[in-house]
């Protein structure tokens, strides 16, 4: 029962953090609507073009937006010490890590169930697509949260240099993009689609199992460097 | 009880803690002195399971720590020299949230007369960004009363306090020992405490 506290308590924590930094999140949406809207100046109206290549765009800048927020992971509980008495409470660390990518992905991931609508309507891209786009950022956006936490971890570990961070999330995301874009590409055969839906959601309880613990297992070494 | 047998830590090939031992029993306050450097907070850090120590074991109970680390850690609270308060959430806030994770039994009541008698309740409904260093550390504090463990471990608790609040948490101490509590902390400055135990620790080369 205690155990359960100590877990609502950080989630409750987590999501009034979350909440009273609006600003810092609404910067990383209005990140993905501007660069869309700099692809769009850039390679002018063609709404052909953008039919194929408008969900690989916005898997792309999603990915982009990703690495704005690693820093929100850890880094500050890290900094002023909660980590340890969030640990003393009895909570393990790889707990920590999972109520953490818990508020993280409903804080930082699921607004773009709000946004992907805008993106397409900018984009010129057939709505029809919009509900598959949907699924595959359901799982895609926590394989994303699960990397986001491995690389927020391990820049505990390395504060020198945070682009680290950002290029693990995007050499660990190359799957995520691939299958993602794909299944709008073969949106007119349902058994390719499930296929890809099987291979992400593969992908998706791999990283569900692993990150809690290798984020657990950086953060505890990154406390005992401190 | 705890029981701290053997303690051996180095970092970066250089010795820190050679052979510690210590055993505080109810009623039982250390104080830990020693120069700079010498791993005081070290091996404060050890006792709360933070850092694992190269060799040696830690009991509580009788029990290695290492095996019952949950139960450990329903006993033993933790005072870091530096601030553990979320700066984004106010006085009031921080505090209900280390109620919610300790599980603590404490009434609201309860926490504001506290909060009166440290001179905080007017920052209530502040942000601990907005707060002194010293008020940051009576804010600190206050999770001895809301965690409500046997042992407490304190690295440097009188720094930054004015004198009132030392006396209030000299006394608050004192309690806790009739209690049968325990407590180990470091200080540069020796507190006037009853049946005070000093360990000082050296420079090992």
């Amino acid at each position: 029962m205690s155990s359960f506290n100590s877990i609502l308590g950080v989630f409750l924590r987590e999501s009034k953090i979350h909440y009273r930094s609006f600003f810092n999140i609404l910067s990383i949406f209005l990140f993905f609507i501007l660069s869309i809207i700099i692809f769009v100046f850039a390679v002018g109206s063609n709404k052909e073009l953008f039919n194929q290549i408008g969900v690989g765009i916005i898997w792309t800048i999603i990915l982009l937006s990703n690495t704005l927020s690693i820093k929100k992971f850890f880094q500050n509980d890290f900094d002023d010490n909660s980590l340890i008495i969030i640990h003393m409470s009895g909570l393990s660390y790889e707990i920590i890590a999972l109520v953490k990518m818990l508020t993280i992905w409903m804080f930082l991931q699921a607004p773009f169930f709000i946004v992907l609508p805008i993106a397409f309507l900018l984009l010129e891209m057939q709505f029809d697509n919009l509900k598959i786009v949907y699924l595959s950022f359901l799982i895609g956006s926590v394989i994303i949260t699960c990397i986001s936490a491995i690389s927020g971890s391990m820049n505990l570990l390395n504060k020198k240099n945070f682009s680290i961070g950002g290029l693990i999330i995007m050499i660990f995301s190359i799957p995520v993009i691939i299958f993602g874009v794909n299944i709008v590409n073969v949106s007119n055969n349902i058994e390719i689609i499930k296929a890809q839906i099987n291979i992400l959601l593969g992908i998706m309880f791999f990283f569900l199992a692993i990150s809690p613990w290798a984020s657990g297992l950086c953060i505890k070494i990154s406390l005992q460097n401190k | 009880m705890l029981l701290v047998n053997n303690i051996y830590f180095s970092r970066q090939s250089k010795t820190i803690l050679k052979d510690v031992n210590l055993s505080i029993p109810p009623k039982g306050i250390i104080h830990l002195t020693g120069n700079n450097g010498v791993g005081k907070t070290t091996l404060l850090k050890i006792i709360c399971k933070i850092l694992n120590p190269d060799d040696g074991e830690i009991f509580w109970n009788g029990k290695n720590i290492k095996k019952n680390h949950y139960d450990y850690c329903k006993n033993i609270t933790f005072i870091l020299d530096q601030n553990t308060s979320n700066e984004n959430l106010t006085v009031y806030e921080n505090i209900i949230f280390w109620k919610k994770i300790f599980s603590s039994q404490i009434k609201i009541n309860e926490i504001e007369s506290i909060l009166e008698v440290l001179g905080l309740l007017e920052y209530k409904n502040t942000s601990t960004i907005h707060l002194s260093f010293g008020e940051i550390k009576k804010l600190e504090l206050i999770r001895l009363i809301i965690e409500q463990k046997k042992l407490w471990v304190l690295d440097e608790p009188f720094i930054g306090l004015d004198l009132k609040s030392v006396e209030i948490i000299i006394q608050t101490i004192t309690n806790h020992l009739e209690l049968n509590g325990m407590v180990i902390f470091t200080s540069h400055t020796l507190p006037t405490i009853p049946n005070i135990n000093t360990v000082n620790l050296e420079i090992n080369e």
